[in-house]
């Protein structure tokens, strides 16, 4: 087994936490694992991209090399098409459909892509990959907060390479009790989410 | 099998010194290095201390090692520079009980204001050893090393990781806590620990300086003899005319390269400083060329260029001086594109990356949607605008309002800067008024000293002092102005008002920065005063009080009239709250974003947000 999954979002959408699941969950099933963030400043708002990668042999560079990236899981569009360019030949994205400001674009100083050029980059790039919309589901659960959550379901109901039940149970020994449930039935509507796509 | 737990590398080097028996850790926050001492403190037998600033908790570190207790200093490379004078003092006396220095680099400036190496000031200029890491179980087995060789040696060790060893994840080994069954004692030795240019009787009247000096040189053999042998370094075969030589982090990134090229290369993976000149001097002489990969400046590249000349060996060293990228964080790309240059054959086996045909914008960094200091930066601006003042700034949270849009900190250097820069500013002739804005953790940190200059030069400037009770920037460490200590204990929290007016400053007037007509008043009363005033903005974190349960303001559900919003965009350029989205010439609030902080209200000038 060798797969490198990168996390790209911004400060405060629990980046991090969704990234913990799975590595304890490859770790649960036996496989190495090797992870880092790169949060930068670690205020708010800022760009925030978590490398987990898992292994059978010995691994060596935490952070993904470029062209490694299996899977790029994008929790704001724009963090994820900033990243694009690590994906590998046969990589995949699973992308949250929302979008955090910039700044500058908020200045007018410069421009967030349009959805139409978002969706001709993406068709061009030639690479597969799903559009969820994963803080909206999350909001009519409970919070945007549970955003992360919502592509962890997601991920999992996509990708062969997860017993669901097992993240799950994962995510319900991680979560703080007062936010258990929640979490769970984030988790839950993620995989319904996609469920049919793949 | 020893038991594995799946640690961050600054939690590994945490572990590594609760199990090598360490007694007294201390440190001020900084990333990428914090965590260290977060780890270390859930252990009840290690008194851990976030202390004012990096040189204080290396001489509190050093008081501990003189009673044979070990102990450890963390900090980041730039909180090094402030530790230095006291490490070109330590090692000259040398230690008791082991003494670590973790020193955490951050090549690339993710988190930092320079992307400084500090194996220079620790081992070319101090003479230490320093051990460099390259995996989170490397850090560890090198914390606990060096406690122990600080002993043997009398030296202290330092250990520099980057930032890529102190963030990575990886499961580790955990062993047995060590207790220690020395108690602790203190016993004079006045030659070594009295600093002074005394003249030492018993060496026939040779200068004390010169005397630890030498003690310093000859302690090199010593460590010599130790790196030779140490685990640390180690030479892999492999096929190439070229010799790799690998440092800390560079190892990951060369081996990395390997795996994808799917090819062996001659390595000579080193870990030490000083240097294990044997093992060097036999892997040069099979070669024609070195390339040394290291992050981030050409340490070891120049050592080795150094030892090859005096051994009269030619082999052609390259490396940071120019082959490889000097300024940037290493990487495996750049491992990668550096090999294809050696071998061309090899260019076709780089992975294909993926393009992407569309303009993605930057993400720079602001307040926090609900912070405090937004709302004291906006007052600030309005205020430094209408006075043509100059505002020095300083490292902290707030520093965000030097960036697009508010622009309003004309500089920003290193802790404490601000102060003493506004102050050289008014003495520069200018007529401009002059501000500083520095944060609690800051002031405490290295302003406090610039401050108690301009109050004694009675130089006329407002210093502004942004007050959350934390150090928000690093993860809420607390600092002296905290109530608590690192491990929640009660603490004397030293309250800032009274110091500055205990010392003299003209004023001390405390606001709540949420208030911002009371903000504006204190400023502009300020600014007309001779002397130092100060205005401390004293109000919790807004991250930190979701959290704890305290309250940053009374929420209050805002929206926005579009009619009466005229486009003008004062609520983005001299406020810039990222729940105010703009588009179409209007202004809109993105309810989903907003925590009701309701400053926005007092922005808009139209009435537009109510």
């Amino acid at each position: 087994m060798n797969l490198n999954i990168l996390i790209a979002g911004v400060g405060g959408q629990g980046n991090l936490f969704a990234s913990s699941i799975l590595a304890e969950y490859f770790t649960n099933q036996g496989h190495q694992v090797l992870a880092v963030e790169t949060i930068g400043a670690a205020q708010r708002g800022g760009s925030v991209v978590s490398h987990l990668r898992v292994s059978d042999s010995e691994m060596y560079s935490p952070l993904i090399p470029a062209g490694k990236v299996d899977i790029l899981m994008g929790f704001e569009i724009l963090e994820m098409l900033r990243n694009f360019q690590l994906l590998s030949v046969d990589g995949s994205y699973l992308l949250n459909d929302y979008k955090e400001p910039t700044v500058l674009c908020n200045l007018e100083m410069d421009t967030y892509p349009s959805d139409e050029m978002i969706t001709a980059a993406l068709q061009k790039s030639g690479k597969k990959g799903y559009i969820i919309k994963a803080t909206e589901c999350a909001r009519q659960i409970g919070g945007s907060l549970l955003t992360n959550v919502v592509m962890v379901g997601a991920l999992c109901q996509l990708s062969p390479l997860f017993h669901r039940q097992e993240v799950r149970q994962v995510l319900a020994g991680k979560s703080p009790p007062k936010v258990r449930d929640l979490n769970l039935k984030a988790f839950d509507a993620g995989g319904s989410l996609v469920s049919g796509m793949s | 099998m020893a038991k594995k737990e799946y640690l961050m590398g600054n939690e590994a080097m945490g572990r590594g010194a609760v199990e090598a028996g360490v007694k007294v850790a201390a440190g001020y926050p900084g990333t990428p290095a914090s965590e260290v001492l977060e780890y270390a403190s859930k252990y009840p037998d290690v008194h851990v201390e976030w202390c004012i600033n990096e040189k204080v908790a290396l001489e509190i570190t050093m008081g501990a090692s003189l009673c044979y207790t070990r102990a450890m200093a963390v900090m980041k490379h730039n909180g090094t520079n402030v530790a230095l004078d006291f490490l070109m003092h330590l090692n000259y006396t040398g230690v008791r009980g082991g003494l670590v220095l973790i020193s955490g680099d951050d090549p690339g400036g993710i988190s930092s204001q320079n992307e400084e190496d500090s194996r220079i000031i620790t081992h070319l200029d101090a003479h230490l050893p320093v051990f460099d890491p390259w995996c989170p179980q490397e850090a560890k087995d090198m914390v606990k090393a060096a406690f122990k060789l600080s002993e043997k040696t009398e030296l202290c060790f330092v250990v520099r990781p980057v930032m890529r060893v102190c963030h990575a994840r990886s499961p580790v080994k955990l062993e047995e806590i060590a207790t220690s069954s020395k108690e602790p004692f203190f016993e004079d030795d006045r030659s070594r620990f009295i600093m002074s240019a005394v003249r030492e009787p018993k060496a026939g009247g040779v200068l004390r300086p010169v005397l630890r000096h030498k003690w310093l040189n000859e302690k090199q053999m010593e460590l010599l003899q130790i790196m030779a042998d140490s685990p640390f370094n180690h030479e892999e075969e492999g096929e190439g005319s070229i010799g790799l030589v690998t440092c800390g982090i560079g190892y990951a990134y060369v081996k990395e390269a390997e795996e994808i090229l799917g090819k062996k290369f001659p390595i000579l993976k080193l870990g030490t400083l000083p240097l294990p000149r044997d093992k060097v001097v036999k892997f040069a002489g099979k070669f024609d060329k070195l390339v040394v990969y290291e992050d981030s400046e050409a340490v070891v590249e120049g050592l080795i260029k150094e030892l090859l000349y005096d051994e009269g060996i030619k082999v052609a060293v390259v490396g940071r001086s120019g082959f490889l990228p000097k300024e940037g964080e290493l990487l495996t790309t750049v491992v990668l594109k550096s090999l294809a240059t050696l071998y061309p054959e090899l260019e076709k086996l780089i992975p294909e990356t993926a393009s992407l045909d569309i303009k993605i914008p930057i993400r720079t960094r602001t307040q926090c949607i609900g912070c405090a200091y937004r709302s004291l930066l906006h007052a600030l601006k309005l205020v430094a605008r209408k006075t043509h003042g100059v505002v020095a700034g300083d490292i902290g949270c707030y520093d965000a309002g030097s960036f697009l849009p508010l622009e309003l900190q004309s500089t920003i250097y290193c802790m404490g800067s601000s102060i003493p820069i506004a102050t050289g500013i008014a003495y520069s002739g200018s007529k401009q008024p002059v501000f500083a804005i520095i944060g609690d953790s800051t002031f405490f940190h290295n302003g406090v000293l610039g401050l108690l200059n301009a109050i004694h030069n009675a130089v006329d400037m407002v210093v502004i002092v942004c007050d959350n009770r934390t150090t928000a920037m690093t993860g809420f460490q607390p600092h002296p102005g905290s109530d608590t200590d690192i491990g929640g204990k009660p603490v004397i929290a030293i309250d800032i008002a009274k110091l500055v007016t205990a010392a003299g400053a003209t004023s001390a007037r405390v606001v709540n920065p949420y208030d911002i007509p009371e903000v504006m008043k204190a400023l502009n009363k300020a600014a007309k005063e001779k002397g130092v005033s100060v205005i401390v903005a004293s109000s919790p974190c807004y991250l930190l009080a979701r959290r704890t349960g305290d309250i940053c303001f009374t929420p209050r559900k805002v929206s926005l009239d579009p009619d009466r919003c005229n486009g003008c965009k004062i609520c983005i350029d001299y406020f810039g709250c990222p729940a105010i989205r703009f588009a179409d010439e209007k202004a809109t609030i993105d309810q989903a974003t907003c925590v009701e902080c309701g400053m926005c209200v007092y922005v808009c000038k139209r009435g537009a947000i109510t």
